[in-house]
């Protein structure tokens, strides 16, 4: 039988791979252009369930997606609540539950407003955000927490680790708002493409700085090496976005397939950047927010 | 019965001054090959397909053999600031059926209403984008559903999109005057009862853009017919 930690974990697992689905539904709705095709919110067409058909699959799918995530999501919190976790893990869990909260709002919102940028930006990047906060959940929920590789490296190594995979995230992150900015504005593309250059050159440090850590198991190992193969693939696909939603005109009045597989894919894998990354930062702090649990592995 | 003889005579100096008022007729051609027309992908609504047995396509550039272009607004531009037209009393209608919108092209007055019907036994949304006045986008999930909406500042040309059915577009030429007309299958089209003056004209179409045109209308005198090219690039 399971330990009740070690469904918590699972939970949080379900609840990270769910998110990731979501993601990838919505940035299917924006290459589909398909998010009018449902004028009302929070009802679609006045029912919880319309016809599925034209465009309407997209924006209703992602909303359907987007209630059990929701759901999923609190379920999660009350269930961390209940259990015997540190109050910062609760606490990590709640605000889980106001970010999905707030991102359904902007979400309702750009549907009745029309799809203006700053809130289909703000939508595309707050999903994100959330998408990093579970992945954090799962992290500290994970025995991989307890056990922190780091104990016996090189303390001016492993700040130097933790200053330089924050400031990779943030990086990515930055990264993110600009690509949305060019996917809801069509504006500020050779600024996302010379902004990559940065990410590159950060994940690359990454990569460096843990190739010193004496640890030949740290996980952190695989996961950097993992970060620079997805960004690798990350400015492939953004080159096929590139070329297929900025250069090449579309014919007839839907986005063809090579559009929408190019541009959802770089949506997508992006999500997977933004939260290795993320977690990679997580994982290289020797000591998460006053963390209970670490001080009683040490 | 004297006021009744003046009311007569006023009467007929109305008339006369409407009838020194002329048309212009016109044409307006595509230079070169007519450029293919897509074909629409409607499967993703069975609603939509199952009413088509051929291949179905765009309507965005229809040139005749002629080489007629359809479906281009004409309308005057400049000329007749300072006057004011009521708007008509009869409503435009704009359908959705066998999932396309027609008529695709219209003009429409300011304060005139505009009627929106589904005809089609499946969901449209009508997604109105303008940037004179205010944007709408309104679901229409019933057959026979309608709705109506008015604009109250003139646009040339407010875009129609079904998000639903992403091929379903059509252009509205808001003004607040009469004197605007969308050419037919030849490219011909004509536009009534203009007041004698100069006038700029200007047709547009949604794939080739816009051209000028001067023209005099003269009391008593036919106005030369107008004629507009329009070409690929
Ligand atoms: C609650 C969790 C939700 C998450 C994590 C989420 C996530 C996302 C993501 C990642 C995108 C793609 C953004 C892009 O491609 O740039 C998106 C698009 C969209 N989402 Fe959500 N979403 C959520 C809820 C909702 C809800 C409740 C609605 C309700 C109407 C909604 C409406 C939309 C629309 C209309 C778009 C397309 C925006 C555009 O094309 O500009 N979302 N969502
Ligand atoms: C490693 C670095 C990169 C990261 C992390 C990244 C990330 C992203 C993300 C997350 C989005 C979607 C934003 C949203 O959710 O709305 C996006 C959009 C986009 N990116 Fe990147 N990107 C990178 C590199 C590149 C490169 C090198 C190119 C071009 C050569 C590129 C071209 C584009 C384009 C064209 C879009 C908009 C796609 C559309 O209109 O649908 N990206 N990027």
């Amino acid at each position: 039988m399971k330990t009740r930690s070690g469904r918590l974990e699972l939970l949080s697992f379900f609840l990270v791979g769910c998110v990731f689905f979501l993601l990838m539904a919505g940035g299917l709705v924006t290459s589909h252009d398909a998010g009018l095709a449902v004028p009302d919110w929070p009802l679609s067409y006045g029912t919880w369930m319309p016809p599925m058909v034209g465009n309407i699959f997209w924006e209703h799918g992602h909303r359907m997606i987007a209630g059990f995530v929701a759901l999923l999501t609190l379920f999660t919190a009350v269930c961390i609540q209940r259990s015997p976790e540190p109050g910062w893990i609760k606490k990590l869990a709640w605000t889980g539950v106001v970010l999905v909260t707030l991102q359904a709002l902007l979400g309702g919102m750009t549907v009745l407003m029309l799809l203006p940028p700053p809130v289909s930006i703000s939508h595309a990047c707050l999903g994100q955000t959330f998408f990093c906060l579970t992945i954090a959940l799962a992290y500290y929920l994970s025995p991989a927490s307890r056990k922190s590789g780091l104990q016996g490296e090189d303390p001016l190594l492993v700040r130097k680790l933790m200053r330089l995979t924050l400031l990779t995230f943030l990086f990515v992150y930055l990264q993110l708002i600009l690509g949305a900015v060019v996917r809801h504005t069509g504006k500020a593309v050779y600024e996302h493409m010379g902004f990559a250059l940065a990410v590159v050159a950060h994940v690359v440090l990454v990569q460096l700085a843990v190739s010193r850590l004496t640890d030949a198991r740290s996980p952190l190992k695989p996961a950097a090496r993992i970060l620079a193969a997805l960004t690798l693939l990350q400015i492939v696909l953004g080159a096929g976005a590139f070329v297929f939603t900025q250069m090449i005109q579309r014919q007839g009045p839907a986005a063809p397939l090579h559009e929408v597989v190019f541009a959802s894919a770089h949506h997508t894998n992006g999500a997977l950047v933004i939260g290795l990354a993320a977690l990679i930062f997580v994982m290289s702090r020797p000591a998460p927010f006053g963390s209970h649990r670490l001080k009683a592995a040490v | 019965m004297r006021l009744a003889i003046f009311f007569f005579l006023l009467l007929l100096g109305l008339e006369s001054s409407s009838s020194a008022a002329s048309d212009i007729s016109g044409k307006v051609f595509f230079d070169g090959a007519a450029p293919e027309s897509v074909k629409l992908d409607m499967k993703m609504d069975p609603a939509c397909a199952k009413l088509y047995s051929g291949p179905v396509f765009s309507e965005e550039a229809l040139v005749s053999s002629a080489g007629g272009l359809k479906n281009v607004f004409v309308y005057v531009k400049e000329g007749l600031e300072g006057r004011s037209f009521p708007a008509a009393e009869t409503p435009v209608v704009l359908n959705q059926e066998g999932c396309r919108y027609s008529p695709r092209v219209f003009g429409i007055q300011t304060g005139q209403i505009l009627e929106l019907t589904n005809r089609d036994a499946t969901i449209h949304n009508v997604r109105a984008t303008a940037k004179e006045q205010n944007s709408f986008n309104l679901g229409m999930p019933m057959k026979q559903m309608k709705m109506t909406r008015q604009f109250e500042k003139q646009e040339v040309m407010v875009p129609f999109k079904c998000d639903v059915h992403p091929w379903m577009r059509a252009y509205a030429g808001v003004l607040d005057h009469p004197f605007f007309a969308v050419t037919d299958e030849s490219g011909a089209f004509t536009l009534r009862g203009l007041p004698a003056g100069d006038y700029t004209l200007e047709a547009w179409h949604e794939k080739f853009g816009t051209r000028p045109l001067k023209v005099t209308v003269t009391e008593g005198a036919e106005t030369p017919a107008a004629e507009f090219r329009f070409s690929a690039s």
